[in-house]
């Protein structure tokens, strides 16, 4: 089986993906999904080379699906991409083409004699499997730069593509005001679940998240059911999976699917009123009692 | 025209049980339709009747799927009918397995405009299988949907985005993930449940359509994810103020520093 990989870039930092794919052995392609700039940022991770499909700015990169998948069905390889919605459809249309599986929560992967040996955490990370797979796969891992600076070298050639796009146009953007937030990058993080009970709560969790120097983070509920705070500051299966040095949940049950994307902190205190919560017997420090009495006195107590 | 609705009759995976040796026992986890499920449904009765269009549900899975409980509670939240594709062989089948059983029921039901699925399924969550069958179908595919309008030849999608909302043109067909809040999807009504035993389901069987549905790996082995190695230190909160002082105190021993804060 060929040890090939491509790397999807859509706008968001790979490097971590390339550095990943080229532990595989294999050689490393990228393939980038926007304007000029994606093309130029992924040609200096590591890659070989760089096949460039343009997008305007009026053109989600979702448009792009289709000759992407063309040019990896003529090249079959492992496929790698990030987690935002972009690169999900991107990763899809390849996996379609190469009728590969989508590994998901992929806890390791390694490919010893040329089979790939993947290790996954499935049923929200409460079972560990090993699957080996004789065949392309379609990795799906969350993005980020490269642990280690690679750009030394000189950039890897970038071949423009010229294949058809959908005819898929934007036709308004109205942004909300508020600043995107990088929650993988926090070293601290505050996440807050449904043990609070009304939005305007909201700053008294804000004030603890100034008082710890930590971003506010929330339990999929607040981000989607109730709307009390962007998608992007959910935690868990589905949302952002992140390792910071400090996860303080607050009022928060910690059920499986959440858990699962906050698993890696270093260090994890709980806050909640429910001795019997699931998030109680993964945390460090236990705090079993009010939020509305503990989080106050946090907040007064921190220097 | 048709409108299908790909939905997932599954259990939580909060519900299984986990033995001590990894193996899973789903007995006692109920398989049901999800709100991510529900919220498409809802979103697409507005839209087929919108536009005169018939609204199909379609179903994959294991036998449970065909079940009249599974098929009788997708009926019950709008549908006019569902389809079927019910097997052992997609008990558990992964996201590209379920694309491809998708995509072939699709194209057998034939002069469909549109396949609109929940935000994600809540068994694997992977958020994965509408992003293959829209590159298995060929068709334009868009995740996140929070509302969306038909004419003749054109559709408007909106989405919500991170940082802010995106109003998309493009042409049928195409493949749309419903975000999870778009719409309020109420409980069926008496009315609604009684009408769902009344309406069609037709099943499609697996050997109709060409291709491998085996696994597209081999599972070496199974465990219990290692078990989290946390400290599990109980701080009283009888009095929050010692409690915070106490809780400061040991996150400083652990390195913590508060200089520096943004």
């Amino acid at each position: 089986m060929s040890r090939l990989s491509h790397v999807i870039a859509a706008g968001r930092p790979v490097g971590r993906l390339v550095e990943r794919a080229r532990a595989l052995g294999g050689p490393v392609l990228g393939l980038a999904v926007g304007p000029a700039q994606v093309a130029d940022e992924l040609a200096r991770t590591g890659v070989e080379r760089v096949f460039w499909f343009e997008t305007g700015p009026d053109t989600p990169v979702e448009a792009q699906a289709l000759g992407l998948a063309e040019l990896v069905a003529n090249r079959p390889g492992h496929v790698w991409a990030g987690r935002t919605a972009g690169e999900r459809v991107l990763l899809g249309a390849a996996a379609a083409a190469l009728g590969a599986p989508v590994l998901t929560d992929t806890v390791d992967l390694a490919a010893p004699d040329g089979r790939l040996v993947a290790r996954q955490a499935v049923l929200a990370g409460r079972v560990w499997q090993t699957v080996t797979f004789d065949r392309p796969v379609a990795i799906l891992l969350e993005g980020g730069s490269a642990e280690s600076d690679d750009s030394a070298g000189p950039p890897a050639p970038v071949e423009p593509m010229a294949a058809q796009p959908y005819a898929l146009r934007q036709t308004d953007w109205r942004p909300t005001g508020r600043a995107p937030v990088d929650l993988k990058a926090a070293r601290r993080v505050v996440a807050v679940g449904r043990g609070l009970k009304a939005e305007s709560d909201l700053g008294l969790i804000e004030a603890l998240a100034r008082a710890l120097g930590a971003e506010l983070a929330c339990s999929r509920p607040l981000a989607e059911g109730l709307g009390w705070l962007p998608k992007d500051r959910y935690v868990g299966v589905s949302g952002q999976q992140i390792a910071p040095q400090l996860y303080c949940a607050v009022g928060l049950s910690g059920q499986a699917q959440h858990l699962a994307g906050a698993r890696a902190a270093e260090i994890i205190v709980a806050i909640n009123s429910d001795q019997q919560a699931p998030i109680m017997s993964e945390a460090d420090y236990i705090l079993c009692g009010d939020l509305y009495q503990v989080v106050p006195a946090l907040i007064k107590a921190l220097p | 025209m048709r409108i299908v609705v790909a939905h997932k009759w599954a259990a939580d995976p909060q519900e299984a049980i986990v033995t001590s040796d990894g193996r899973i026992d789903q007995s006692r986890a109920q398989p049901c339709l999800s709100e991510y499920d529900a919220v498409a449904i809802a979103l697409a009765r507005g839209l087929a009747d919108s536009v005169g269009a018939e609204l199909v549900g379609l179903s994959v899975g294991g036998p449970e799927a065909a079940s009249p409980l599974a098929t009788k509670t997708a009926l019950a939240r709008g549908l006019d009918s569902i389809l079927v594709l019910a097997d052992q062989a997609l008990a558990s089948a992964d996201s590209t397995t379920t694309a491809q059983a998708l995509a072939a029921a699709v194209t057998e039901l034939g002069d469909v405009a549109l396949v609109l699925t929940g935000d994600c399924s809540i068994d694997r969550g992977a958020r994965m299988t509408p992003a293959v069958l829209g590159g298995l179908l060929g068709w334009v595919t868009l995740t996140e949907v929070s509302a969306l309008s038909l004419d003749r030849t054109s559709l408007t999608v909106e989405r919500e985005l991170e940082h802010g909302r995106q109003t998309l043109v493009l042409s049928p067909p195409a493949v749309l993930a419903v975000a999870a809040g778009a719409v309020e999807a109420p409980a069926p009504g008496m009315r609604d449940v009684l009408a769902a035993a009344r309406k069609p389901v037709r099943q499609l069987a697996l050997d109709q359509f060409d291709g491998d549905w085996g696994p597209l790996g081999q599972v070496q082995d199974r465990t219990l994810a290692p078990a989290p190695d946390r400290r599990g230190i109980v701080i009283a909160t009888t009095d929050p103020t010692a409690a915070a002082a106490e809780l400061i105190a040991r996150l400083e021993r652990d390195g913590l520093t508060w200089a520096g804060r943004p």
